[in-house]
């Protein structure tokens, strides 16, 4: 017992003295999380400047913009049609629509009892480059729309719309991305644990400690328990972060939260353990880490939905390791869509755990 | 096939056997050591030294052989074996970013038995770097540290893979005080060099080892008068006298020049000298830089494997 404290301390102390490694697994994730906060909040991801030209003129096509305004997600500027298109390319405009030439007629005729014989239409314009915003426009115009067309039918609605499971209605994208972050600093964390590792190989301190009777297991589990010390700090600072700077606070269970924390940490940690497997010395295990943190940071969804990754990279997505970590947390920490059960998040992780510590096993040499 | 004096030895090593790819690293090693002995193996590198010792630490598991150390079967229990033996490792393996007591307190939460740190520090002379991080020592104090180490657990035997390489004169010295202190205190050390100067001051026997083998295993002593009855007189070349001359003095056996000096092999060194006087009158000169010499170790490891051993 008193040996694996120790060497969990002298671990821990090794670990807090590297100013490298501290940078990278604490202040690198804050970085990261203030600099995406500003981003998204300068952005002003919760109104979206939007263009709008009336050339009908009519008191319907007044009535139609007061209920896009009553939304508050949305600033409308005035102007025709190509006064506006000029601002949105000079990017002052997120879109426009354009209320054409007999909407308001048309409105009053429905509203009069007739159906009119050809349906008019709303004009909207969005940039395809900026996915957030148009695909935010297109959703509240096509709302307003169909709740239009639904009252105007005068039937009461049979399909109600659920507005919560809307990005931009409950899951800022700063609850979006606190728990990514936060998965993807673990992630960090633990395939990390690669470099001191393979150090320790190369300077033979693993030799050194194997001339003692210090048991092999005590060695992994200190490393391990080491990791989830620093774990547990490092989440504890970006929720906190998360939580003062952009209100993003744990909506579900801490436990779970921190019982995912722990899985995801001691997964990647194992991870770490395959890399340092195959990596001869620390050099290597360097460039063997960074190869393999990237895919795993981009190609999990972590940063972005799954559904906006290009098909033929979407089944990748589905068996990395650190897709369900962020799934896993963001559905427990701020209630965002699930991505797969929570069961399966926890499988998922368990299956890749058992998988790196059988490949360590079989292969980790320790000189 | 054990050898007589087995039962009693620290280490009974015999026909140990490991094999790297094409290499035969170490080929059919056999010797003891009895408690309290300072044995030295002395070689090249390269000569399996540092092989023969990790598979008597328990780190190397031999080909073939067996090694008894402590009476402990090491290949069956090396964990028992493991916590009763000090080692300390050819390149000094220290955490970089821990202090001086911080690695010293680790270390010896792995052991049940224990010596204190602060008199593990004092004997190491690193009172003043005990809070140093490792990786700020100097050669010499991390090698220092290494040793310390290895006496954590206060050890009945202890293993020192080249002790003293990198380290100054100085360093040396005090690091053979420190081995000498251990004789005292009854510790068998077994130690590794390739430093002749080591081997003769601390070792009390010696295996001279090269190509995987032992080649001759003795004291100083021993090893010398089995190959070198003689004694040798040394002197500048003297013109004009010749080898046919200087063989023909008294009890001459032969006659070897090395760098523009001349060595006479004599087994009566009296008679030898006064006949070279006589000699050296017959042309007028006089003999500079005349010394007598014991053959040494250096030159039983010559004879042995016919290159020198130079650090």
């Amino acid at each position: 017992m008193t040996a694996l404290r120790t060497l969990t301390i002298a671990n821990t102390r090794s670990f807090v003295r590297d100013r490298a490694a501290l940078f990278w697994t604490l202040a690198f994730p804050i970085l990261f999380v203030v600099l995406f906060g500003s981003i998204f909040s300068g952005n002003g991801a919760t109104s979206f400047q939007v263009g709008w030209a009336d050339e009908d003129g009519s008191p319907g096509a007044t009535q139609l913009r007061s209920g896009f305004a009553g939304t508050g997600i949305v600033e409308l500027t005035d102007g025709t049609r190509d006064e506006l298109l000029e601002q949105m390319r000079a990017g002052d405009l997120d879109g426009i629509v354009v209320v054409t030439d007999g909407v308001g007629e048309a409105l009053g005729a429905a509203a009069g009892g007739q159906t009119p014989s050809t349906p008019v239409s709303l004009v909207v314009f969005t940039d395809p480059s900026q996915q957030t915003q148009s695909t935010t426009i297109q959703q509240i115009v096509s709302q307003i729309v169909s709740a239009t067309n639904q009252a105007l039918s005068g039937r009461p609605p049979v399909l109600a719309l659920e507005m919560e499971s809307l990005q931009t209605d409950d899951i800022t994208p700063a609850a979006y991305f606190v728990p990514s972050i936060l998965a993807m600093a673990l992630m960090q964390l633990g395939v990390f644990a690669a470099i001191p590792l393979a150090e320790q190989r190369e300077k033979l301190i693993l030799k050194r400690l194997g001339a003692t009777p210090l048991r092999r297991w005590t060695l992994v589990g200190s490393n391990i328990l080491m990791r989830l010390v620093i774990a547990l700090v490092q989440s504890v600072l970006i929720i906190s972060i998360g939580a003062l700077l952009f209100g993003v606070t744990i909506v579900g269970s801490i436990a779970l939260t921190a019982g995912f924390i722990v899985l995801g940490a001691v997964t990647f940690t194992s991870i770490g353990y395959v890399i340092a497997s195959f990596a001869k010395t620390e050099e290597s295990a360097n460039s063997l880490t960074s190869v393999v943190q990237f895919p795993l940071m981009f190609l999990s969804g972590i940063f972005f939905p799954i559904d906006f990754m290009p098909e033929f990279l979407q089944p990748v997505a589905a068996v990395m390791p650190l897709t369900y970590l962020g799934d896993a947390l963001r559905q427990v920490m701020v209630g965002g869509a699930p991505y797969a059960p929570l069961p399966i998040d926890a499988l998922v992780l368990g299956a890749w755990l058992v998988g790196s510590f059988v490949i360590s096993a079989r292969f980790f040499r320790w000189q | 096939m054990r050898t007589p004096g087995a039962a009693t030895a620290v280490i009974d090593a015999q026909d140990l056997r490991k094999r790297y790819g094409p290499v035969q690293a170490v080929d059919g090693v056999s010797f003891q050591v009895e408690r309290g002995e300072v044995f030295g193996m002395l070689g090249p590198n390269g000569a399996g030294k540092t092989t023969t010792v990790e598979m008597l630490e328990g780190l190397r598991e031999p080909d073939g052989g067996q090694a008894l150390v402590l009476g402990i079967d090491v290949a069956r229990e090396p964990d028992r074996l493991k916590e009763r033996i000090g080692v300390q490792l050819q390149t000094a393996a220290l955490y970089p970013n821990l202090t001086v007591t911080e690695v010293i307190d680790l270390f010896r939460s792995f052991y049940r038995q224990r010596r204190p740190t602060r008199e593990l520090i004092a004997a190491l002379d690193l009172t003043e770097r005990k809070d140093a991080l490792t990786k700020v020592l100097s050669g010499g104090q991390r090698q220092r540290l290494s040793v310390a180490l290895a006496l954590v657990n206060d050890p009945e035997l202890i293993f020192l893979d080249e002790p003293t390489t990198g380290m100054d004169p100085a360093a040396r010295r005090s690091l053979w005080d420190l081995v000498l202190v251990l004789k005292e205190r009854g510790t068998t050390v077994l130690l590794t060099t390739h430093y002749m100067e080591e081997a003769e001051q601390l070792c009390d026997r010696i295996a001279i080892m090269d190509h995987g083998k032992i080649l001759e295993m003795g004291t100083v002593k021993e090893l010398v008068e089995r190959r070198f009855q003689e004694l040798s007189i040394r002197f500048d070349a003297l013109p004009g006298l010749e080898d046919e001359r200087l063989r023909a003095l008294p009890a001459v056996t032969r006659v070897v020049h090395e760098d523009g000096e001349v060595a006479l092999y004599t087994r009566d060194v009296a008679a030898t000298i006064g006949g070279l006087l006589e000699a050296s009158r017959e042309v007028s000169q006089e003999p500079q830089n005349l010394a007598v010499r014991r053959a040494t170790l250096e030159d039983v490891f010559l004879d042995l494997t016919g290159r020198a051993l130079r650090d």
